[in-house]
């Protein structure tokens, strides 16, 4: 009923607009790769295992929020609440782990609460965004702009607006270390050191949610309602769509993601900063996702174009430090890179 | 009876939203030349006292990283000193809020206003309106532009940069590897940054391997001082310039397992890094003193310098220009230094 793609498999005539529009965020993401392999500011150190595991170790985080955020915009919405709900739900989560390590001195105990309530918490905001949206009748960029502020004064207000200290001493720290992991076969670098690394459960639990979520978009119903309701609502409505239910599960969805993603990120700091943790997330969230070739106003979108989104973001962080760029050139790089990222994936139809 | 709370709920309403509305007419009716007591409901419906509280305005930038909470925090703290004194205090996150936040101080009518600048320059016209306006200014850490401000009390973030580029050095012996990392791109950051740079360039075999912004964050600390440690196989010293960036930065060199391979100075004196260097830490030999506590010694002087009619002959000996030298935090004075229920 849905076509996300009228024209290519009918017109056996073959566009590079469309190839570009499908392949665009992968040729940027393999030249950009390249190009840091080559340059000589780089080169020497952006192949090392263990700087590719940091970027991806590093950037899991926005990655799972931008997972979520993937299926906010394809249905036609935004979430700019994401930041600030991460703080406020890492920092509630570590409050409810101190409480049951106090109360129950048992550490283990406390970090089982910390992993329950974050993405409990992260479902309930979603739901209270959703329902906002959908019942309450407001746009979605104003229910969560609502949400950026409210969620960020509720912890800054808990916490005094310094930071929330996690009484773990090591588990709950143990969680998002680099040194923990599934450990991949030791090896010998050109040094002849011997060298080994583990895959981190950060990644490994972004990995896995992308794959999962690319087969609930492309597999299951709901993906495919997702992706009508964006296109077009109305038309949706008509066939029988409960278009709110579609919303709200959406937008609990990606609380769901920022439950995880504020739980992995509080362990890797064993804190979270009131005042700091997760600014700016909903822009880098974003961004991924329309890097990686999900239309802004909806109907059409991928999940595994937002992780090459993601990768591309944490490459370009990763690099400019590597190529000791001076701070204040350092956004001008970032927009290039951006730009041209998404300049190489427009399609026709926006033109 | 539940239909009476819910109409006296919406009075109340009402009462308040017309309050807000007649802000200036509000602050007239209370000014004491008119004596009158208000009718309206006041935000906190404490009856006005016949000789008017002394009424003082603190406008501070909003805490968006570990020392402007440490900031508020100091603000609070010393506005619990002075119960008498009726204290409104606004966070900004920008200049445009905060010249706001001080025009609708000017509009309630303060005698007082304690500043601490977002930018100097767009909150200079602001402090003049209000300097012309009668008010005593107190400006605290960034200057104005021009000479409004009834007191100045500088921190020296030149100094900051110059003392601990300098206790670097030292300590290397005029010879090493450093990395350096930045905050926030702003005036702040470049003074710091540019009076270490300064010191390092006097001393040839002080090597500076990288030099990255790391925005006063826990994380961006700890992400950048990841990738500077895959690039540099040896680094001697890190120069990180607030705590919280140490912070970050330290866990990274633990998970490297490098930590007997470097030392750092952040700066600031976080209770959690000034604690470490109490405790003879390795890692910090020292830290270095920018304290938030500042806004508090600025509420005060403005506190003591206003009440009871001491503004004038205050004035004929309180300079108009102090500087807070920023100072060595070590193992011996560590101590002094050491706020454990503090934010910061």
């Amino acid at each position: 009923m849905i076509q996300d793609k009228p024209n290519t498999p009918t017109a056996p005539t073959f566009r590079w607009s469309d190839f570009f529009e499908t392949w665009g965020g992968l040729i940027a993401f393999v030249a950009l790769a390249a190009f840091c392999s080559l340059f000589p500011g780089t080169r020497d150190h952006f192949l090392n295992p263990e700087n590719i595991r940091n970027i991806i170790h590093q950037n899991s985080f926005i990655g799972i929020i931008a997972i979520g955020m993937t299926f906010v915009i394809i249905s036609g919405g935004i979430d700019l609440s994401v930041g600030s709900m991460a703080a406020l739900i890492g920092g509630l989560s570590i409050y409810a782990m101190n409480k049951v390590i106090g109360g129950m001195e048992s550490e283990w105990m406390g970090v089982v609460a910390a992993c329950v309530a974050a993405p409990l918490i992260g479902m309930g905001l979603g739901l209270i965004n959703g329902l906002l949206i959908t019942k309450g009748r407001i746009a979605p960029f104003i229910v969560t702009l609502g949400g950026l502020a409210g969620y960020r004064s509720i912890i800054l207000a808990m916490a005094d607006g310094g930071e929330v200290r996690s009484s773990s001493m090591n588990l709950f720290e143990a969680i998002s270390s680099p040194r923990n992991g599934i450990p991949l076969p030791a090896w010998h670098n050109a040094a002849g050191d011997q060298v080994s690394m583990s895959i981190t459960w950060p990644i490994i639990i972004f990995l896995l949610m992308a794959v999962i979520a690319q087969v609930v978009l492309s597999h299951t119903r709901y993906g495919r309602y997702t992706i009508a309701v964006g296109s077009n609502e109305t038309a949706a409505r008509y066939s029988a769509i409960n278009v709110d239910r579609v919303r709200i599960i959406t937008y609990t969805l990606i609380g769901l993601c920022t439950g995880i993603a504020a739980l992995l990120l509080s362990s890797r700091l064993n804190s979270v900063g009131a005042s700091n943790t997760g600014n700016l997330f909903e822009l880098d969230a974003i961004a991924a996702v329309v890097i990686g070739g999900t239309r802004m106003s909806g109907g059409k979108g991928r999940v595994w174009g937002t992780i090459i989104g993601v990768l591309i973001l944490g490459m370009i962080d990763n690099v400019l430090v590597l190529a000791d760029v001076s701070t204040y050139w350092q956004g001008l790089v970032k927009a290039g890179v951006i730009i041209l990222a998404v300049l190489l994936q427009r399609s026709r139809s926006e033109n | 009876m539940a239909c009476t709370t819910h109409r006296r709920l919406s009075l109340t309403t009402a009462a308040l939203t017309l309050a807000a509305l007649a802000l200036p007419a509000w602050s007239a009716a209370e000014n004491p030349a008119t004596s009158s007591p208000a009718p309206v409901a006041t935000e906190n419906t404490v009856e006005q006292p016949t000789s008017a509280k002394l009424r003082i305005g603190i406008s501070i930038p909003a805490a968006d990283h570990g020392w402007t909470a440490g900031v508020v925090w100091w603000a609070k703290k010393a506005q619990e000193l002075y119960p008498d004194v009726d204290f409104t205090l606004a966070t900004a996150t920008t200049p445009q809020k905060q010249i706001s936040d001080i025009e609708n101080m000017m509009v309630k009518g303060i005698d007082g206003l304690v500043v601490l600048a977002t930018e100097s320059a767009p909150i200079t016209p602001i402090a003049k309106r209000a300097h012309e306006r009668g008010i005593y200014i107190v400006n605290v850490d960034r200057g104005f532009l021009e000479p409004v401000a009834d007191l100045f009390l500088e921190g020296d973030n030149k100094a900051f940069g110059r003392k601990s580029a300098q206790f670097m050095v030292d300590r290397l012996g005029g010879k090493g590897k450093i990395v350096i990392l930045e905050g926030i791109p702003c005036t702040v950051n470049s003074d710091r940054v540019n009076a270490a740079l300064e010191v390092f360039k006097q001393y040839p075999d002080i090597e500076i391997l990288g030099q990255q912004p790391a925005m006063w964050n826990r994380q961006k600390g700890l992400e950048v001082m990841q990738t500077f440690l895959v690039k540099h196989k040896k680094i001697d010293a890190v120069w990180a310039q607030d705590d919280d960036i140490a912070m970050g930065a330290y866990k990274a060199i633990k998970e490297a397992g490098r930590e007997k391979e470097m030392w750092m100075l952040g700066g600031a004196g976080m209770k959690e890094v000034v604690k470490m260097v109490m405790d003879g830490s390795a890692m910090f030999p020292a830290n270095i003193t920018y304290p938030p506590s500042m806004i508090a010694t600025g509420i005060h002087m403005a506190v003591s310098n206003l009440r009871d009619g001491h503004r004038a002959p205050v004035s004929q000996f309180m300079p108009k220009h102090l500087m807070i030298d920023v100072e060595l935090i070590t193992p011996q004075n560590a101590k002094d230094y050491y706020f454990p229920d503090s934010v910061y």
